[in-house]
């Protein structure tokens, strides 16, 4: 009886706060969506055209496959940044209790981003633009193909996980 | 017009929640197992790297750091696919809450 009272206050509360269905993050978005799934693909060329071994004398054939991919990451980086953030006040709080059961110190991270796709695409960018200089310089060889890759796989998993995670 | 049965609504209230958090737990599980072995497998690679040479001066510097971004972004990540889990349970409970307040009530009530 008395969790039937607390059941039935629960829901006046409710009530009376607006019992509202609520939003915590960004709306799904399926033009970013493709837009990844187009990146993905770009990547994979890059990679596939790569190889084990890059020699820096064929650099300049891949280079507007870099250019190419590190532009339209910029761009969905702007649009993934364009969507309004739904009720920020409850998000912080969200966020803090997050941190309090040991998803911990994201509120003090000084990148912490509410656009956790924003971040991974930015640092995917940063890290092609690393490799592009690299294998500018002196080629890609042995270990450092998959020191570039594993990571630009590593941010891509991340960004395209949690666009697809906003379809709700 | 029913009355609304408190023990009843927990019930459902719970079966909706646990599910949706039952659907998210494996999805969240499944995605933090595949990056931690991801960020793993790229800590073995520079090291691998640098005992051969091929990852030295300023690219193993550069993908030191990145490791650590790496999973600092992850758990940004993960933070906020849990968010969106949150946002999904509490859904969930509201839209049960509503449904037996308009069964109960012979009102048809939508959420706001």
């Amino acid at each position: 009886m008395r969790r039937a009272r607390k059941v039935m206050a629960a829901c006046a509360v409710t009530l009376a706060l607006g019992g509202c269905q609520t939003m915590l993050a960004a709306a799904y978005d399926p033009t970013i969506a493709t837009a990844l799934s187009t990146a993905n693909s770009d990547i994979q060329a890059l990679f596939v055209s790569i190889g084990t071994d890059a020699p820096v004398s064929t650099f300049g054939a891949r280079k507007p496959a870099y250019d190419h991919i590190i532009a339209e990451l910029d761009a969905v980086l702007i649009e993934i940044k364009a969507r309004p953030i739904p009720n920020p006040e409850v998000l912080a709080k969200v966020n803090q209790a997050l941190e309090a059961v040991h998803v911990g110190g994201i509120t003090v991270d000084p990148d912490f981003s509410s656009y956790p796709s924003a971040r991974s695409v930015a640092d995917m960018v940063k890290v092609l633009t690393q490799m592009e200089n690299a294998d500018q310089q002196a080629g890609l060889h042995k270990e450092l193909i998959p020191g570039f890759e594993q990571p630009v796989i590593t941010y891509l998993t991340q960004a395209i996980t949690y666009e697809n995670f906003l379809k709700r | 017009m029913a009355a609304l049965d408190p023990g009843a609504l927990v019930a459902q209230i719970e079966a909706a929640m646990t599910a949706k958090v039952g659907q998210d737990v494996t999805a969240l599980e499944g995605f933090a197992s595949e990056q931690l072995n991801q960020i793993a497998q790229e800590a073995a690679t520079i090291a691998a790297g640098a005992l051969d040479g091929s990852i030295t001066g300023d690219n193993q510097t550069f993908l030191l750091g990145n490791l650590a971004e790496e999973t600092r972004s992850f758990v940004n990540t993960l933070a906020g696919l849990a968010v969106v889990s949150a946002e999904e349970v509490w859904n969930a409970a509201v839209g049960v809450i509503w449904a037996a307040i308009n069964k109960a009530t012979g009102l048809a009530l939508t959420v706001p």
